[in-house]
């Protein structure tokens, strides 16, 4: 029975993408889905960092966007053929800079470290808003050609997100439950409890922030090749800001909450812009309701209800306090 | 067998309802920056978009066809590109239309190409759209930061004597840069001997220039030229101005200085005798066509306009035109075949010339009048426009092939 339990949100996943590849609603609604499931892997990424780990990165663009530029740029100086070769070496590149940016930034704790990220990923936005000869600046970069197996409509590509998108969650799913994922969550809890235990709290973090990069790469390289452009904006703060937003929005304490925020933001974003152009101010609304009334996120709704489980009780411990 | 009755119901009613609705309705969507610095582009737009639409329907479509305008706030490039594949696939329209921001038109017109759905651009001015980016679904209604260049390269060679010393103010992105090397590219060509005394990149939106104005006072360049649009030039004529930098040389603006906005905005603040251009002039011509737009457009918002609602504008007669050509909007290829080489009448056009579109790029070929700053308070609350206007001909600005054959090997396609 627990073990269904366990694979329940695996199933409801299983059954709304396929499904939606059942029911076929149109190429406007598989474009929207298929930037779901990649924004969904972007904040599934950063929630190894955030919900589980307990740091609170403001520069998670800056992976997804190198991710996506890598991708891009290899795409347009070569052949589109090699697309998921770049999109591979885009998510290395990430994690390649994410190493030394951990080594630096992990030094820190609480606000610094936020901080910290931040203004690495504001200087590699600066700098490619202003490389212009490099990056093509604030036009970035247009027409990244698909190779031919994806060419066509977006249902291919989406199928192709899909299959990418499944197996990195899948490993990310893997790690959170592996007794490296207990580690992680035992320094989000009480970091002096897991220097005692002898471990090292600060390699740990290392660890899952170039993790989290590697995968976030590859949400940044899957987004390159869905709309054929990309631009400085992956890179910048907002984009950053996405992830938490779409991490808290769904639940940081759960696995899937961020699938669910990355839902819920997107599709907000579509049908509110729909209407006005006040758009952030509607999802501002949303954000504080979500905050004020659901402080567990939208898949934490039940544990209102349940009674408190050991994580629970010790989600009370504040978040990235350091060692 | 209720849900069958009650779905027969609803196909029941609304079977007379589709076949009673005869007159097609046309979907147009557009992508326009609604809020912050570029908003008011975009307020101007939307209200010459609605001028253009009752004087179309006025005249009339093939079979009482009626347009409809469906604008959204563009953002950023990622969601207008998501916007504009909505439209197409699901809103089923038929043209895609606007843009402000030029990275956004080169991130819609790669989905205008994808989906064989015509893309009229009508304020962005990045030239590469109509060069080296050129695909044949793409049109623009207003002129590129290019043929504004070129006439201010003219203007240089001919009306300014005495020059050497030039320096160069522009915000450090795409748009600031391109115009730099445009002016430069086309004062070599015309033989122009000019001396680069300095080169400026602010941030654009940077709220303090002092330390650029104190360096150009320094380099004393006898011409300096700016590229910025909007609030940023508000502000640096605003704070140029108590360090006598317009006593101490020529200052030259021609691409979005002499937008009506600035005007407006600087009020009696604005220098006399800056040199200044616009892709539009509330005061120039003196035609009834111009005269006509522009009092129809304060009618309605209360407020002139700017530039860019005159692009919004003559791309809505454009559709138009090429829908009455081709007897409707179902095919995308004869649309495209209508528009090249269309005579599109527009405000800005002096008397004995008609504006049209260049087959070969797909950009709307026009005249640039380049004036300087005199006194007048006749378009309130500006107390300053322009006068003294010198007209380029339209056909000497562009196409320039050489020229496209350049930014192509610079910038690749």
């Amino acid at each position: 029975m627990r073990k269904i339990k366990d694979y329940l949100p695996w199933i409801i996943y299983f059954i709304f993408f396929i499904g939606l590849l059942i029911i076929n609603p149109g190429p406007h609604y598989i474009h929207l889905a298929a930037r779901i499931i990649i924004y969904g892997l972007y904040a599934v990424a950063f929630n190894l960092i955030y919900g589980t780990t307990g740091l609170v990165s403001f520069g998670h663009a800056l992976f997804y966007g190198i991710g996506a530029y890598v991708t891009g740029m290899l795409v347009k100086a070569s052949t589109p053929e090699l697309f998921y070769l770049y999109i591979l070496i885009g998510a290395f590149g990430a994690a390649f800079i994410s190493f030394f940016i951990g080594l630096l930034t992990l030094r820190l704790t609480g606000i610094y470290f936020t901080m910290l990220t931040l203004a690495f990923a504001q200087l590699v936005w600066g700098l490619t808003f202003k490389l212009y000869h490099f990056t093509g600046g604030d036009d970035g970069i247009q027409a990244i050609a698909k190779p031919t197996l994806l060419a066509g409509g977006v249902t291919k590509y989406y199928l192709f997100s899909f299959v990418v998108v499944t197996i990195s969650i899948y490993i990310l799913w893997r790690i959170k439950r592996s007794p490296f994922g207990s580690v992680l969550s035992g320094i989000r809890q009480n970091p002096q409890r897991i220097t005692f235990l002898g471990l090292n709290v600060y390699k740990n973090q290392l660890k899952a922030f170039i993790i989290s990069a590697f995968f976030a790469g590859i949400a940044g390289g899957l987004y390159a090749g869905l709309d054929g452009s990309i631009h400085p904006d992956m890179l910048h703060w907002p984009t950053s800001g996405n992830a938490i937003l779409m991490a808290t929005i769904g639940g940081m304490s759960t696995f899937f909450g961020p699938v669910v925020g990355a839902g819920i933001l997107t599709g907000l974003e579509e049908i509110v812009g729909k209407y006005t152009e006040y758009w952030s101010f509607y999802i501002g609304i949303v954000v504080l309701i979500v905050v004020l009334l659901f402080p567990n996120g939208v898949l934490g709704i039940k544990k209102f209800t349940g009674s408190k489980n050991i994580e629970e009780k010790e989600k009370e411990v504040v978040c990235n306090t350091g060692n | 067998m209720k849900r069958l009755l009650s779905f027969l119901l609803i196909v029941a009613i609304l079977v007379p309802c589709s076949v009673s609705y005869a007159s097609e309705t046309i979907k147009i969507g557009a992508l326009y920056t609604m809020t912050g610095r570029g908003g008011q582009y975009g307020k101007d737009s939307e209200a010459a978009i609605k001028i253009a639409l009752d004087e179309v329907h006025k005249k009339g479509l093939p079979g009482g066809a009626k347009l409809e305008v469906i604008i959204t706030d563009d953002k950023n490039p990622q969601y207008a590109v998501s916007v504009a594949k909505r439209y197409i696939t699901d809103e089923k329209c038929k043209f895609l239309f606007g843009i402000i921001s030029s990275a956004i038109g080169l991130a819609v017109t790669e989905v205008s190409k994808e989906h064989k759905v015509i893309f009229i651009g009508t304020d962005h001015a990045a030239t590469d759209l109509t060069a080296n980016k050129f695909q044949k679904y793409y049109f623009r209604s207003s002129n590129n930061t290019f043929q504004s260049m070129m006439a201010g390269a003219m203007y240089l060679k001919d009306e300014l004597k005495g020059w050497k010393k030039i320096a160069y103010i522009g915000p450090d992105y795409a748009y600031g840069r391109d115009q730099w090397m445009e002016l430069k590219w086309a004062l070599d060509k015309l033989g122009v001997q000019y001396e680069v005394v300095g080169e400026y990149w602010p941030k654009l939106y940077e709220p303090d220039y002092t330390s650029y104005i104190t360096a150009i006072m320094k380099a004393a360049p006898d011409v300096l030229v700016n590229g910025m649009w909007g609030g940023d030039t508000v502000a640096f004529i605003k704070q140029a101005k108590p360090y006598g930098l317009f006593n101490k040389m020529k200052y030259f603006h021609v691409d979005a200085g002499g937008n009506y906005e600035v005007f407006a905005a600087l009020g009696a603040d604005m220098p006399e005798g800056l040199i200044l251009s616009a892709r539009h002039h509330n005061n120039w011509p003196d035609t009834p066509e111009n005269r006509e737009y522009v009092q129809k457009f304060y009618k309605a918002t209360g407020r002139y306009p700017t530039y860019a609602a005159q692009g919004a504008y003559v791309g809505i007669h454009m559709i138009a035109e090429a829908i009455r050509k081709v007897g409707n909007a179902n095919d995308p290829d004869a649309l495209v075949k209508a528009l090249e080489g269309m005579k599109i009448k527009c405000p800005e056009d002096p008397p004995g010339f008609t504006s049209y579109i260049d087959p070969q790029t797909h950009q709307i070929v026009q005249v640039q009048a380049i004036g300087t700053t005199v006194k007048n308070d006749k378009f309130p609350p500006a107390k300053y426009m322009l006068g003294n206007f010198k007209v380029y001909p339209a056909e000497k600005l562009w196409p320039n092939f050489e020229y496209i054959e350049y930014i192509t090997k610079v910038k690749g396609k």
